[in-house]
C-alpha cells in the first residue's frame, strides 16, 4: 500500500491524474480502463477541492493511498472536509441520455461518469474522514 | 492547457492542447464563444486534447446550444478514442459531427 497527500487545491488535479496514471500502468490496466479511472478519480477530486474545501473556505489536503493485488487496482481518497456522500447524487438516467442536448439536465453528469469508470465505486465517512474508493478489476 | 484559433475559409478553427478539466473549462468556454460570436462554422481540433472531463463535456454542450441557436455547424476532429467512448457512453457523441482529420473537417462543413 502507498500513500501520497497532495494540497486540496485545483492545481492538483493534472498531478493527482498524472499520479494514479502512473499507477494504473504500473497496475497493468490497459489504456481505457486506466483513462475511464482517471475521469473517475478527476470527477471527485475536483468535487473534494471545489465544494469540500474552497466553497467552505478550508485548507487541507487529499491522501490518496493505491494498493493493487493480482485481482484488482483499488485507490482510496481520504479528506477531513464535511461528510459528503457523492453516491447520494441524483443520477441522470437511459431517458436523460436520450434527451436531446438541448433539453438535458446536466447535473450529475460527473458522478455518471465515476460511477461508470471503475467496477466499483464506494463512499465511507469513518474516523470524521471522507473516504471514496475507487476499484478496478484486472482482467487476468 | 492551451487554446489557439485562426480562420480559414470562414471557418473558426479552434486548436486545443492539453487537459480539459475543471481548471481549464472556463479558458476554453471562452475562447470557444469567442470563436462562435466571430463564425457560425466552427471546427474544434481535439487531437492534441489527452483528456476531458465532464466540466469540458458541459462547455461542449453550451457550445452546441450556442452554434444551434444562431444555425451554425461544429465539427470536432481529432477526439480520442478514449474521449469518443465517454462521449458516446453519455450521448454526447450523437450531436456532433466527428472527423479525423483537419481536412476532412473543413469538407464536412461545404
Amino acid at each position: 500500500m502507498e500513500l501520497k497527500t497532495f494540497p486540496a487545491v485545483i492545481d492538483s488535479l493534472d498531478s493527482i491524474r498524472q499520479y494514479i496514471k502512473a499507477v494504473a500502468q504500473e497496475a497493468g490496466l490497459d489504456k481505457k480502463a486506466s483513462y475511464n479511472l482517471l475521469v473517475a478519480v478527476d470527477e471527485i477530486a475536483t468535487n473534494i477541492i471545489l465544494y469540500g474545501f474552497q466553497e467552505a473556505e478550508l485548507e487541507g489536503v487529499i491522501d490518496v493511498t493505491t494498493e493493487k493485488t493480482d485481482n484488482f487496482l483499488k485507490v482510496v481518497f481520504e479528506d477531513d472536509a464535511a461528510p459528503f456522500d457523492p453516491t447520494k447524487r441524483e443520477l441522470p438516467d437511459e431517458e436523460d441520455f436520450d434527451l436531446p442536448l438541448d433539453e438535458r439536465p446536466i447535473g450529475g453528469l460527473g458522478i455518471y461518469l465515476t460511477i461508470n469508470g471503475v467496477s466499483e465505486f464506494l463512499y465511507e465517512y469513518i474516523n470524521n474522514r471522507n473516504r471514496n474508493i475507487f476499484i478496478v478489476d484486472i482482467k487476468q | 492547457m492551451k487554446v489557439t484559433e485562426s480562420i480559414v475559409d470562414n471557418i473558426a478553427i479552434l486548436n486545443v492542447e492539453g487537459s480539459i478539466d475543471s481548471k481549464t473549462a472556463k479558458e476554453f468556454e471562452k475562447a470557444a464563444l469567442s470563436a462562435i460570436n466571430s463564425q457560425a462554422q466552427v471546427i474544434i481540433d481535439l487531437s492534441k486534447v489527452e483528456f476531458l472531463s465532464s466540466a469540458g463535456l458541459r462547455v461542449l454542450l453550451m457550445i452546441y446550444r450556442q452554434i444551434k441557436a444562431q444555425s451554425g455547424k461544429v465539427v470536432l476532429v481529432g477526439v480520442s478514442e478514449e474521449i469518443q467512448e465517454v462521449m458516446s457512453n453519455t450521448g454526447f457523441i450523437n450531436f456532433f459531427s466527428i472527423a479525423e482529420t483537419l481536412q476532412v473537417g473543413i469538407k464536412l462543413l461545404k
